[in-house]
């Protein structure tokens, strides 16, 4: 039998070898015609495993404080990386990570909640690009991914699609997860395949509650038993992405008690102790210098003493949600191990999509949306927001959406400098990574020191997997990867250096590597500051990204970027510049700052719909996909069936108490609640009850001027006819949630008004026929414009912060 | 002391949290001097309203801290800054001002005080004013107003310039 063509995909059929008569008199069947793709002989499971938003120093594996035992196994089992790299943002390390190209080649310059009008960040896989999945699925694999996915742009994460961009439309058999950026941990809206399935019915368990890192972990042994029920051979391909340790940080109180009084010393002090285990453990080297705290961090001992419990609790639930999540991977690799097939399972596991999330700002937030909708608080007001939703004890349940201070997360990159979205330096891209698979790995336990980026990966897997990158996919010609396979790394820790070079780009923030050298070039802006004044220094025509500051360190000796020998090597920083925007060019990097395009006035046309239906069984629709109410005029009508003796639940709900709003009927009166992420909350009710029949109710909201965030009048209709009127100070402006969904007849998941919270998702008990949102465009033309740029603003900001 | 024997001043704290006013009230009422009083009204996630209050007028022969109204505050300017919260509060006593402490005072409190917001009167000599300002250490948005003359003068004066010191820091957008 000839060998099987893999280079062009889908594997094409044999041809039929059998022969056909008249009828089955002298006809020979070819039992290859039913049969399908086999990898080749030897190829392994696969079990790659990446968490979300953590940094080098928080796993104690790495010499964190976090307690990592399933972690620790596989790297003594396996290898520890202590070199391998990431980009400083989450879309961009899933893309380059399934595809095996630089992620701005691919669309995702930024993250899947942007997507923008150039190429290199579209959000948008081109045919020519195709994933890891995808190839590994026509080559004879079982694939499935469970968990974060986000990479499917927002505004298609509904029932139309187009499914292309879902984890289906990847190479994915099977998907069970979320598709955004962030979730809740407790009450997610959940897609499972092609379809957003919402929250799960067990969230209204009180006794069991649902927690998702808990069925991801059952969902994905569920899926292995499956498989091998059906086929004992065929290899897997299982990805397993944790919502964890992004924020919102959920986790159950027991998890996070394990950490009690564990940070109470602060960030300043956990990092040298995190930097001395590091040194005792070698996997940094000796020499390390710990990088000094950067003037946009608090001293720990700056803070006033009444907030520290406050700061040093925020830490104890991220500790106790990332052990989680170790423990959860390990339910996963005991599962694997039971069907005896953990020695013929290459594991992957790298500890972070980038360095640790600054996006909880200095105070750290109760309700992770505030800073993305531009609310200033102090940690003061943080503590208070916590308090009345239940207390620090309550920091990590349902009721919040919690995550910590911007210091602790730098404390968690430790020896680095910054974090997540700093691309021009080691917080935001070096991670950990451990490899297990003893059929091929020398030197079990030992470390691996060789420069490895993210986008290494797919190669590292095609090639011990023996199969080719294909050179047609569905027909279209493919661009090869740009990885370099690191596979030598696992039986000869002398291997040579697989990578020599590499760019770094995220938000304008740059870094380019050289044989050992690495140009950072940082903009000044302090990643989780939006501000206009922050801002102004780099629009068109404004900002000269070669002016700015250029750092220049010598990683062979110096670890952790401590040393700056830029001053004395001004023509390596031009040799290095130069190399970047080359790189730049060839990889679609450019326009730099493309990311922070609509802050500069290129937005995306505005919407010409005015008008949305929704029918009464209309569920989960997404937080990026509701009506743009934001910042305007707008009403909200239902025609209703109200049975005799009246009709009580909701009539139409989007997201939470935390950020939301609901038109609900209870006690016989309509009444309309709008939280503004949870620091203000405004309630309507009617003054009369609601007539029986059918009915026609409206809520409509007047705004007092074209600006973000207005205020304005509430007004309640019942058949044309007012019945309750009140005032909304303040509305929000940019977006209610990052995660939770929009009901038609009920309230799915975590609710909006607690006065209902006992009777939650309370359903309608008449009929909701339709609701229909008419949104008023402002008079003046400028003013629309306006407000259509203050929103994209806005997003751009939340995508930031995915 | 007798409350007509010197100036009067009236504290107004707004909280963002039933918890941090509660713990403000008590430490003003143990911070070791004589007040004449301190009120302080909340309302948790589902609208339920509560008051809470101690009055050591009555004991010095004076009306009562509720016949000047002492749930006091300014009007809600439309800022998006979260220390807009105390002005908010302080929009229950622009309306509690003539009213009486008890059920009518209960309900205007109901229309006007935020869902899960809280604010703090507290009424007191002046001599003791360094006491009470330290103990009150968790308000997101303060003033103090002082005013002289007979206790119920004294006390609506004092009211009053707190009214307006809040009024004109919520217009800054400060707290």
């Amino acid at each position: 039998m000839s060998a099987i063509d893999r280079s062009h995909l889908p594997i094409r059929r044999t041809a039929f070898s059998g022969a056909v008569g008249k009828t089955l008199d002298g006809s020979q069947p070819d039992w290859n015609l039913i049969g399908h793709p086999t990898p080749p002989e030897g190829a392994p499971n696969v079990l790659l495993v990446l968490i979300d938003d953590a940094g080098f120093g928080n796993p104690s594996t790495f010499g964190g404080p976090i307690q990592t035992p399933n972690y620790t196994r596989i790297a003594e089992e396996g290898l520890r990386y202590n070199r391998f790299h990431v980009t400083a943002l989450c879309s961009p390390t899933r893309a380059a990570l399934l595809t095996g190209r630089n992620s701005h080649t691919v669309g995702f310059g930024s993250v899947g909640e942007f997507a923008g009008g150039f190429p290199g960040y579209s959000a948008t896989l081109p045919r020519d690009c195709a994933p890891l999945p995808r190839i590994l699925k026509d080559n004879g694999y079982s694939t499935a991914a469970f968990g974060k996915w986000h990479l499917t742009p927002d505004g298609q994460q509904g029932p139309a699609g187009p499914f292309d961009r879902w984890p289906n439309g990847w190479g994915f058999d099977y998907f069970y997860g979320f598709l955004g950026g962030g979730a809740s941990q407790w009450d997610p809206c959940l897609a499972e395949n092609q379809k957003i399935i919402g929250t799960p019915a067990e969230f209204y368990d009180e006794e069991n509650p649902y927690y998702f890192p808990d069925a991801m972990a059952d969902r994905t042994i569920e899926w292995l038993h499956a498989v091998r029920a059906q086929d004992a051979h065929k290899p897997f391909f299982a990805y397993f992405s944790t919502g964890c340790s992004h924020s919102p940080h959920h986790v159950a109180k027991e998890w996070a008690d394990k950490y009690k009084g564990k940070f109470d010393q602060g960030w300043d002090k956990l990092r040298e102790e995190t930097f001395a285990r590091q040194k005792e453990l070698g996997v940094i080297p000796a020499e390390t210098e710990l990088t000094a705290r950067d003037e946009a961090f608090p001293a720990w001992d700056d803070l006033p003493d009444n907030l520290k419990a406050f700061y040093a609790r925020q830490m104890e639930v991220y500790a106790g949600y990332s052990e989680n999540a170790d423990s959860n991977v390990g339910r996963v690799i005991h599962a694997i191990d039971e069907l005896g097939e953990l020695d013929n399972t290459l594991i992957i596991w790298i500890w972070g999509d980038n360095g640790a999330s600054m996006e909880g700002t200095i105070t750290g937030s109760f309700n992770e949306l505030t800073m993305q909708n531009g609310i200033p608080l102090t940690d003061e007001m943080q503590l208070q927001l916590s308090e009345r939703y239940g207390g620090l004890d309550a920091w990590g349940a349902a009721i919040m959406d919690p995550h910590y201070s911007a210091a602790w997360a730098w404390a968690g990159n430790t020896p680095f400098q910054w974090g997540k979205q700093v691309g021009s330096h080691l917080g935001g891209t070096r991670n950990p990574m451990v490899v297990r698979w003893p059929a091929r790995i020398e030197g079990a336990g030992e470390l691996r020191t060789q420069f490895t980026h993210v986008v290494d990966v797919a190669t590292t897997i095609l090639e011990l997997a023996g199969i080719p990158q294909p050179d047609t996919v569905d027909g279209i010609e493919q661009d090869p990867m740009h990885g370099s396979s690191f596979a030598a790394t696992l039986t000869d820790g002398a291997a040579a250096e697989h990578r020599t070079q590499q760019y770094f780009e995220t938000v304008g923030n740059r870094g380019m590597y050289k044989d050992g050298w690495w140009l950072a070039m940082k903009t000044d802006r302090i990643p989780w500051v939006l501000t206009p004044d922050a801002l102004r220094p780099y629009a068109p025509g404004v900002w000269d990204p070669d002016a700015g500051r250029a750092e220049l360190y010598y990683l062979p000796d110096d670890f952790s970027q401590a040393k700056d020998l830029a001053a004395d090597n001004p023509e390596r920083v031009q040799e290095l510049k130069d190399l970047f925007w080359g790189e730049a060019e060839r990889y679609k990097v450019l326009p730099l700052l493309a990311t922070m395009s609509t802050f500069f006035g290129i937005v995306p046309p505005i919407p010409q719909d005015t008008k949305f239906e929704f029918r009464g069984d209309v569920q989960n629709v997404l937080s990026g996909m509701i009506p743009r109410i934001y910042n305007r005029s707008y009403s909200i009508t239902a025609d209703l069936v109200v049975p005799e003796g009246g009709a009580e639940g909701v009539i139409v709900a989007e997201a939470d108490h935390l950020g939301g709003f609901t038109l609900y009927v209870m006690d016989g009166k309509l009444i309309h609640t709008y939280s503004m992420m949870g620091v203000f909350i405004f309630k309507q009710v009617a003054e009369e009850d609601l007539p029986s029949g059918e009915v026609t109710v409206r809520m409509e909201f007047a705004a007092d001027e074209a600006k973000p965030a207005t205020g304005g009048e509430v007004t309640l209709f019942v058949d044309d006819r007012p019945v309750g009127k009140g005032r909304m100070d303040h509305t929000v402006p940019i977006r209610f949630s990052g995660y939770a969904g929009m009901d038609i007849g009920r309230d799915n998941g975590g609710v909006v008004d607690r006065a209902y919270e006992s009777k939650k998702p309370f359903a309608f008990t008449g009929t909701v026929k339709k609701v229909v949102f008419d949104i008023t465009p402002h008079l003046v033309a400028q003013d629309e414009l306006d407000v259509h740029i203050a929103e994209q603003h806005g997003q751009a900001a939340h995508a930031l912060s995915e | 002391m007798k409350i007509d024997d010197e100036t009067t001043d009236v504290l107004i704290g707004g909280y963002l949290s039933t918890e941090a006013a509660h713990e403000d009230y008590e430490a003003v009422l143990n911070c070791g001097k004589r007040l004449w009083g301190a009120v302080v009204v909340s309302k948790d996630l589902e609208g339920n309203v509560s008051l809470e209050q101690t009055d050591h007028t009555v004991e010095e022969g004076a009306v009562g801290l509720g016949g000047v109204g002492l749930v006091v505050g300014l009007f809600a300017p439309p800022l998006l800054a979260a220390t807009a919260i105390g002005a908010a509060l302080g929009a229950v006593g622009g309306k509690a001002l003539h009213k009486k402490i008890g059920s009518q005072v209960e309900k205007m409190a109901e229309e006007t005080i935020p869902i899960g917001g809280a604010g703090l009167i507290v009424a007191y000599p002046h001599s003791v004013t360094e006491e009470v300002e330290s103990a009150v250490t968790r308000s997101v948005q303060k003033v103090v107003g002082e005013a002289e003359g007979n206790h119920v003068k004294a006390l609506k004066g004092a009211l009053a310039d707190a009214q307006k010191k809040m009024a004109e820091q919520s217009a800054q957008g400060n707290g």
